[in-house]
């Protein structure tokens, strides 16, 4: 039984409900024909449904069938990089994008892929400043501002 | 023949050197604009108007075109080598491209997808020249009826596309459906799913999806470990970046299907490149002899959709230059431009302005000529990309996300939004979630509700509208047979195996 | 002595006489300007934003730069919302049209009205024209409306959203002859025509500019035209009133908005400002090409309009059915 099915399948049965009691709020069939909760409730149905076998499937599949043990230690790398650029996005308003940009980079190349701090600078001083060159400068792409002006 | 005349009157005007010039500047431009994920044809072309009032029509006209086409060559280079769709069409060149480009034959994807795109085009604008005037009645009959029954059997290609799990591909696909519900309802500005937030009263753009499954999707599942998934390296030597004999050969078909596809939808005001480049997939895939190869990087699943995609562009010409119909967000533009320069598109177009229409024709040539050199002998220098060490180049990757965005909307909701499907894009390559149905029903669930509704609307809330009309019921015909594929293959393989 | 009363008597002149004209001066700008539209790049607001600020610059109307901003969304909600940010600011303007009335009514997440921002002057109001397929039955409004008495509901007109001038217009007609046919939005001009010129449906509202093309080449017929008198372009086709249907006026406009608290100074600015504006001939002439009307107020007459225009929207959509909010 593949654990991460169940717990995707629960999930999304939960937003198929969700939708559903949404869709309720609107009107089904109007004088016109289908209204805005027409659509909503069937493919919220149907999700409830498809996850419910989801679900089962897994319940029923036959013991020798394993699914492959979850590398908790890998996701976890992938978290802290997908927190490092949520931050970076959140500090966006703040730095700026070639700051906030710079700063994910150095985070990335020294931290994450543990090159010596001198290359992670370079790099990213360098791609901070290409993007730089390339969008607002050369092409006139306007790229988020922070507080300081740039 | 009248074509014939008209066509050299073009050919004259469209190979001076001015307009040569500006058909290459043109190209060009487009060809970055469609390489950078997120600014597309429209943005650039209306950024580019009020410096074309100081040109005259014609080279104008000739110089956007090359943007539009441009931008459609240009689209597929990253979404071949990065996995980030340069726009919404090249979603569907990820699938197969990537993973050609995985196997250390970026080259010959890229290759393939240039070829691909220059038969669909040239077959495009040979159409345009044709048939255009038939084709515009034809346009006029399609009506709501026929769309729902259109991207039915684009929702059908979901079957298609599932792989090993039909449930996971079709929650997929159910997400990718609520997605596209999101927003201020059409009919009764009602609004759904906006969570209460301003932003979301028009829904959440394509473009952010996109890229946040695909492109951010695919790197931080490249992160898992500090080496990373190592691409097969670069072969050396121009013949090996090229596509090989094998690779063209199986790719006949797909030319074919790419360019008839991409253009017949072209034609439908309304319908874009990116249903036309998955119902040309679709099709590909179920005429496959190993279907069950998609997905893992085959040529003709790149030529497919690539053809379609510029095949689209011819198309939706037709209904902008004999109506004043225009038949996607690029030729709106366009008809605009050509409004404010005091042209007037529709029948009498080709009578008033005949030496703008035929040398924007013999234009359309010339660009797709060009675009094909422009791109083969690039294909060694954007290769080179894929050399680049990991540390640089997906931090790169992030931040071409986040401009892309950006540059669409200026909007931090949309980047904010970005991070959220970028870790969705994650959970569902972990949990095996085929990701094209999501953005198969992100993109046509909206047109479908709408055309749905439209079309018992005009009925008087009479289902039998959608069969009683020749074209809509012959689509649903063939959505039924699409949604019978696999159906019919397992009887197939059931038999073999009884068989033996 | 006497020589600083005199030089004292001397400046105290000179302030008098310019206390005078550094009172009426007041507000200049210094900075570039913020032009806001809330559509793309193309869009119609966006284009008279862009014609504004050439003709601005042309007849070198400002010391500084107009810089025409887009920030679409919700149709013309996210540009509110960034207005309303902006509070006294006076080097931000906005171009408002329809939909920055009706939209707070209709939506929830709406978190400012009209009224809640600095109106300063209507600059255009838009006609429209009520136009059939060339070789439809239907030779005048009446016609249309006698055929629609007799199969309510069976007939069809395409348009816009509900909010949009289209339907208000069909609302009003229908109250006022007591027919009805049916409505069916599309979101694009392009596909809208499609559905008349389809046959799918068999009346829609267009805008005159629209409409041009199809006139020359034969494929409508306009029925009326939607206008407080007969447009020069158009001097046989009867206004809906003239073709003997007496419905309010429901205009398109088009006007110049601030941001909230925007201090009086700068908004007598902004309305000698624009009031110079159309008075140039570049800006008659633009007028005169697009098809619209010059339909000049003053901030004292845009605000009384404002809010009778918001009470008509109000009464049709709430006819209509449509859940209002505010």
């Amino acid at each position: 039984m593949n654990r991460g099915e169940v717990v995707s399948g629960v999930v999304l049965a939960a937003l198929g409900g969700y939708i559903v009691s949404e869709a309720a709020h609107w009107e089904y069939l109007g004088p016109d024909g289908p209204g805005p909760g027409f659509f909503p409730l069937w493919y919220g149905a149907a999700m409830i449904v498809l996850s419910a076998v989801l679900v089962v499937q897994n319940f029923l599949a036959k013991a020798t069938v394993a699914g492959r043990p979850v590398n908790w230690r890998e996701v976890g790398r992938v978290l802290i990089v997908w927190a490092g650029f949520a931050v970076s996005v959140a500090l966006l308003k703040v730095l700026g994008f070639i700051l906030s940009f710079g700063l994910f980079v150095l985070f990335m190349v020294a931290g994450m892929y543990r090159r010596p701090l001198r290359v992670a600078i370079s790099v990213a001083v360098g791609c901070a400043a290409g993007f730089y060159l390339v969008f607002p400068f050369a092409l006139d792409v306007r790229l988020p501002i922070g507080v300081l002006g740039f | 023949m009248e074509i014939f005349s008209g066509l050299l009157q073009g050919f004259a005007v469209a190979l001076t050197p001015v307009n040569i010039m500006w058909c290459f500047i043109g190209c060009f431009l487009g060809t970055i604009v469609g390489i950078l994920p997120g600014l597309g044809p429209p943005a650039t072309i209306a950024m580019l108007l009020p410096l074309t009032f100081q040109m005259n029509p014609t080279s104008a006209v000739i110089m956007l075109a090359g943007i539009y086409y441009g931008a459609k060559y240009g689209g597929s280079t990253t979404s071949i080598l990065l996995n980030v769709p340069g726009e919404s069409a090249s979603v569907v060149t990820c699938l197969d491209g990537y993973q050609m480009a995985r196997n250390g034959r970026g080259g010959a994807a890229l290759g393939i997808a240039a070829i691909a795109s220059f038969i669909a085009g040239t077959f495009g604008v040979i159409m345009l020249m044709l048939v255009a005037p038939p084709l515009a009645k034809f346009a006029l009959a399609f009506s709501s009826p026929e769309y729902f029954a259109l991207m039915c059997m684009g929702l059908a290609m979901v079957v298609l596309l599932a792989g090993k799990s039909m449930v996971k591909a079709l929650l997929a696909m159910l997400v990718g459906l609520w997605i596209a519900g999101m927003g201020t309802d059409l009919f009764t500005a009602e609004s759904r799913f906006t969570f209460g937030q301003a932003e979301l009263l028009d829904g959440i753009d394509f473009v952010v999806v996109a890229i946040g499954v695909f492109a951010l999707g695919e790197v931080l599942g490249n992160m898992e470990t500090r080496e990373g998934v190592a691409m097969l390296p670069v072969p050396k030597g121009l013949r090996n970046l090229l596509p090989n004999v094998e690779e063209l050969k199986a790719c006949r078909f797909a030319f074919l299907n790419g360019s008839v596809v991409g253009f017949i939808i072209g034609i439908l005001p309304g319908a874009g490149s990116t249903v036309a480049s998955f119902i040309s997939y679709g099709i590909e895939k179920a005429v496959s002899k190993h279907p069950e190869k998609f997905g893992t990087g085959v040529p003709e699943g790149v030529a497919a959709p690539e053809g379609a995609n510029n095949a689209e562009t011819g198309g939706a010409m037709v209904p902008m230059l004999t109506l004043g119909i225009p038949g996607s967000g690029t030729t709106a533009i366009l008809l605009a431009a050509f409004i404010l320069w005091g042209l007037k598109p529709g029948p009498l177009m080709i009578q008033d302005n005949p030496e703008l229409f035929w040398g924007l024709v013999a234009s359309m040539y010339i660009g797709n000529v060009i675009l094909l050199i422009l791109n083969i002998p690039l294909i060694p220098l954007f290769a080179q990309i894929l050399k680049l060490s990991q540390y640089v180049l997906y931090p790169i990757i992030f931040g071409i996300s986040v401009v892309g965005v950006y540059s669409v909307s200026d909007s931090l909701f949309d980047l904010s939004l970005l991070t959220f499907f970028g870790l969705l894009g994650y959970c569902m390559r972990k949990l095996d979630y085929p990701q094209a149905p999501l953005i198969l029903g992100l993109v046509l669930g909206d047109a479908m509700e709408r055309a749905l509704r439209q079309s018992l609307m005009m009925s008087q809330g009479d289902l039998s509208i959608l069969v009683s009309r020749p074209l809509s019921a012959g689509m649903l015909v063939l959505t039924a047979l699409v949604l019978a594929v696999p159906m019919f293959r397992k009887a197939n393989a059931w038999r073999m195996k009884a068989i033996d | 002595m006497v020589k600083r009363i005199l030089i004292a008597g001397s400046v105290a002149a000179l302030v008098a006489a310019n206390a005078g004209e550094v009172a009426a001066q007041g507000f200049k700008p210094t900075r570039p300007i913020e032009f806001l539209v809330h559509t793309g790049p193309g869009g119609g607001n966006d284009l008279l934003a862009r014609a504004i600020s050439n003709i601005v610059e042309k007849e070198k109307l400002l010391p500084v730069r107009m810089q025409v901003t887009n920030k679409t969304g919700g149709g013309g909600i996210t540009a509110m919302s960034y207005l309303s940010e902006k509070k006294g600011e006076t080097h931000t303007i906005a171009l408002f049209a329809n939909t920055w009335v009706n939209g707070p009514l209709m939506s929830k997440e709406a978190k400012v009205t009209l009224k809640d921002l600095t109106p300063i002057v209507r600059l255009v109001t838009e006609p429209g024209v009520i136009v059939v397929k060339a070789d439809s039955p239907y030779k005048s409004l009446k016609d249309f409306i006698d055929d629609a008495k007799k199969q309510p509901g069976q007939l069809k007109q395409s348009g816009g959203s509900i909010g949009s001038r289209d339907n208000i217009v069909r609302q009003l007609l229908m109250k006022n002859t007591g027919t009805q046919w049916a409505y069916i939005s599309f979101p694009g001009g392009g596909e809208r025509r499609a559905a008349l010129l389809g046959g799918h449906v068999q009346i829609m509202v267009m805008d005159p500019q629209e409409a041009g093309e199809h006139l020359r080449n034969g494929s409508l017929r306009i029925l009326a035209q939607i206008a407080e008198k007969r447009m020069a372009s158009l001097p046989d086709v009867p206004t809906v009133p003239e073709a003997g249907f007496n419905i309010p006026n429901y205009l398109v406009i088009r006007g110049v908005v601030g941001p909230p608290d925007m201090p009086a100074e700068a908004v007598k600015f902004w309305e000698a400002f624009f009031a110079k504006v159309a008075k140039t001939a570049a800006w008659k002439k633009y007028l005169a090409d697009n098809l619209f009307e010059d339909g000049f107020q003053t901030t004292a007459e845009l605000v009384k309009f404002v809010d009778v225009f918001t009470e008509q929207a109000r009464t049709v959509l709430k006819d209509a059915g449509v859940k209002i909010y505010r």
